[in-house]
């Protein structure tokens, strides 16, 4: 890149970014992948403009992107986490808690058909309480279960919405 | 006066009391989630939506603008009392609102941007009132291809404007608009980037996306970072001002709507724009400069009045070009797609009581929300101590309920796990969300728009410099790529410390 522009984030200098650079690579792999799946996609008949050209353009703008990403990155750049209402940006991230926000999401979801939408959800609100730092276990499994079935309740019955009710089919 | 006389017809269908019910519902809940942090009205929104399904159209859209105003009156509160911005042109004024707040005037700085929002939204609202169908007119004539060309220029503003960086704000753009590309395609019947999924046949719906992205995204990004202690500054009464609060107040109010309606209605990028210049007008006029920073009511008054200007402003484009410049205007716009309504010149012609029955709901929306936040700030203060463990299990089993309910499906749950996990990536990596939201919601449009244009001059790609409109459009959007990073450049040089 011989593009002289400066570099985009206020972060200092200093050396290369790993994750970053993953990132970065991240975006133009994505974009190579869209332009292949794009050429794949066939011309369509008696049209002017197929449904393959959109597709190109956007796969091609992609790729462009992520190059230039890749290349201000290797030359320093790297990217300034964003702040939020409750985000300290000065602590240091910690992955295990979003992990178990998601863990107990997916497990939430398998079990949400066989199990019922009660129990379900219940498992997604006690892992996202738990991951957010609360240990009292008796009231976070009475909250998540109160806030599971009145969700429910309001759902199906005051909305109208079809929510699976599982093992709780009897009572519900 | 036409639109006056429409106007009337408009409060006939608001005001009747369902109607009127569901103005209090929106508001209320718009109040709530923009005191709640975690939650934007985009995604109550998108939230709602599946819900609303059974509800009259006139009826999801009054609350919907409902929640759409009281999520910036709510914002102030949060703001103020908590001194962390939710979004970015609430910044200004959590630095000056939360400075008066520290010197015990919270009630006077919450009353100034409660009032200075309602006349902003006020005078914004008969500003709309009156601008709306002269550009409706105007619009009915635009071609396809000059209507390709505004949404390019609405895709380049909002993208290369929004947060620190242009590039970043493109890839998430892109982003938005592969997501918008896999599915059927509308006009050859082709499936594209399924990967063989039936699941996917019909695309991913732009709820998951807007869920994913803010919702889960959000609840994985504080989780990781999270801030254990809480510092809500205490709120005794209601939000009041003194007289001399009144006279340094109502200036403000009136220049930051001034700043902020034309900004709100060309796409520029949103909000944030017309709330520094706003702050920085207020410092240079007031006689005491040397309170900004400080605590300066001036500094409350205008950015507030700006920010509310700003969202009536938006909804000129929405309403008359189909046009979204944020992205809780992108998730109205899919809302109006679901209804089968689509936004633009003709919606004024063809469903005329649905539009102006919106836009008289936004007077009465306001008044509304004055009655609400004055008396009512210390209860929505006190939302501020929700013990954030419970909040954010809420959010996130209120974000199932919204995307399962769409088909009943597992899969599109995974799809909203995959999604948080992005929009967690898009935070760490700082990624604005917004532009990958007018991608998704937008993309499509624009790809039908081109591919029109297109077919009209048998492939013929010079269609897109024949007309003068078009050109001229697409020569703003070549301004707006290419000027912004040459005016940082040449700051950067003049202040290098900066």
């Amino acid at each position: 890149m011989s593009d002289p522009t400066p570099p985009l984030s206020r972060a200092p200098r200093s050396g290369v970014s790993v994750p970053d650079l993953l990132v970065a690579l991240g975006v133009t792999i994505v974009g190579a992948l869209l332009l292949f799946g794009a050429f794949a996609i066939p011309f369509g008949i008696n049209a002017v403009v197929g449904p393959r050209v959109f597709p190109l353009i956007v796969g091609g703008g992609t790729l462009l992107l992520g190059v230039i990403l890749t290349a201000l990155t290797l030359r320093g750049d790297r990217a300034e986490p964003s702040a939020e209402e409750d985000t300290d940006p000065d602590a240091p991230a910690d992955l295990s808690s979003p992990g178990v926000i998601l863990g107990g999401f997916l497990l939430g979801s398998v079990l949400l058909a066989p199990l019922g939408f009660v129990i379900g959800t219940a498992v997604m609100y006690f892992s996202v309480a738990f991951a957010f730092g609360e240990r009292r276990y008796a009231l976070m499994t009475a909250i998540s279960l109160i806030v599971a079935l009145v969700t429910y309740v309001v759902f199906t019955r005051g909305l109208g919405l079809s929510l699976p009710a599982g093992v709780l089919k009897g009572l519900l | 006066m036409d639109a006056l006389h429409s106007l009337f017809a408009g409060f006939g269908t608001a005001m009747t009391p369902l109607n009127l019910l569901w103005a209090l519902i929106g508001v209320t809940l718009g109040t709530l989630v923009g005191v709640l942090p975690g939650i934007g009205p985009a995604l109550t929104v998108a939230l709602l939506l599946p819900v609303t399904a059974k509800l009259p159209a006139v009826s999801a859209f009054i609350m919907f603008a409902g929640i759409y105003y009281g999520g910036m009156f709510g914002g102030s509160t949060t703001s103020i009392l908590l001194n962390t911005p939710g979004e970015s042109s609430s910044i200004i004024t959590a630095l000056e609102g939360n400075k008066m707040a520290r010197r015990g005037r919270a009630a006077a700085a919450l009353a100034t941007a409660a009032i200075g929002s309602f006349v902003a939204g006020t005078i914004g609202t008969v500003l709309l009132t009156f601008f709306a169908p002269a550009i409706a007119d105007i619009a009915v004539q635009i071609p396809p291809s000059a209507k390709f060309a505004l949404i390019m220029l609405a895709f380049v503003t909002i993208s290369a404007t929004f947060g620190g960086s242009p590039l970043r704000g493109l890839i998430s753009l892109f982003f938005g608009l592969a997501i918008g590309l896999i599915g059927t395609d509308s006009q050859s019947g082709q499936a594209r980037f399924t990967l063989g999924r039936p699941e996917l046949l019909d695309g991913i719906d732009f709820i998951t996306v807007v869920i994913g992205l803010f919702a889960i995204g959000e609840t994985l990004y504080v989780a990781s970072r999270f801030r254990k202690t809480q510092d809500v500054i205490k709120l005794e009464g209601g939000a009041t001002m003194n007289r001399d609060d009144w006279r340094r107040s109502w200036k403000p109010w009136l220049r930051g709507t001034a700043l902020g309606f034309p900004f709100g209605a060309i796409p520029a990028g949103g909000a944030e724009i017309p709330t520094f210049l706003s702050y920085t007008l207020e410092k240079r006029l007031s006689k005491h400069p040397e309170e900004f920073g400080k605590g300066a009511i001036e500094g409350v008054a205008g950015p507030e009045a700006a920010n509310n200007a700003s969202a009536a402003g938006v909804l000129v484009p929405l309403l008359t070009l189909g046009l979204p410049t944020s992205a809780t205007a992108a998730i109205l716009l899919a809302a109006f797609q679901q209804y089968g309504l689509q936004p633009g010149p003709l919606l004024f012609l063809t469903n005329a009581d649905l539009v102006w029955g919106l836009i008289a709901s936004l007077y009465i929306g306001n008044v509304m929300l004055l009655l609400l936040n004055l008396p009512l700030a210390p209860i929505w203060a006190r939302l501020l101590l929700i013990p954030r463990p419970y909040l954010y299990a809420g959010i996130l089993v209120f974000s199932t309920v919204g995307v399962y309910s769409l088909n009943n499906s597992v899969f599109d749950l995974f799809l909203l796990a995959l999604f948080g996990v992005i929009g967690y990536g898009m935070r760490r990596f700082d990624f604005p969300v917004t532009p990958a939201i007018i991608g998704v919601v937008l993309g499509p449009t624009a790809e039908s728009f081109f591919r029109t244009a297109l077919q009209q001059s048998n492939g013929d790609a010079t269609i897109f410099l024949r007309s003068p409109l078009t050109v001229f459009i697409l020569l703003i959007v070549l301004l707006a790529l290419v000027v912004p990073p040459v005016l940082r450049a040449r700051a950067r040089r003049a202040a290098p410390t900066a």
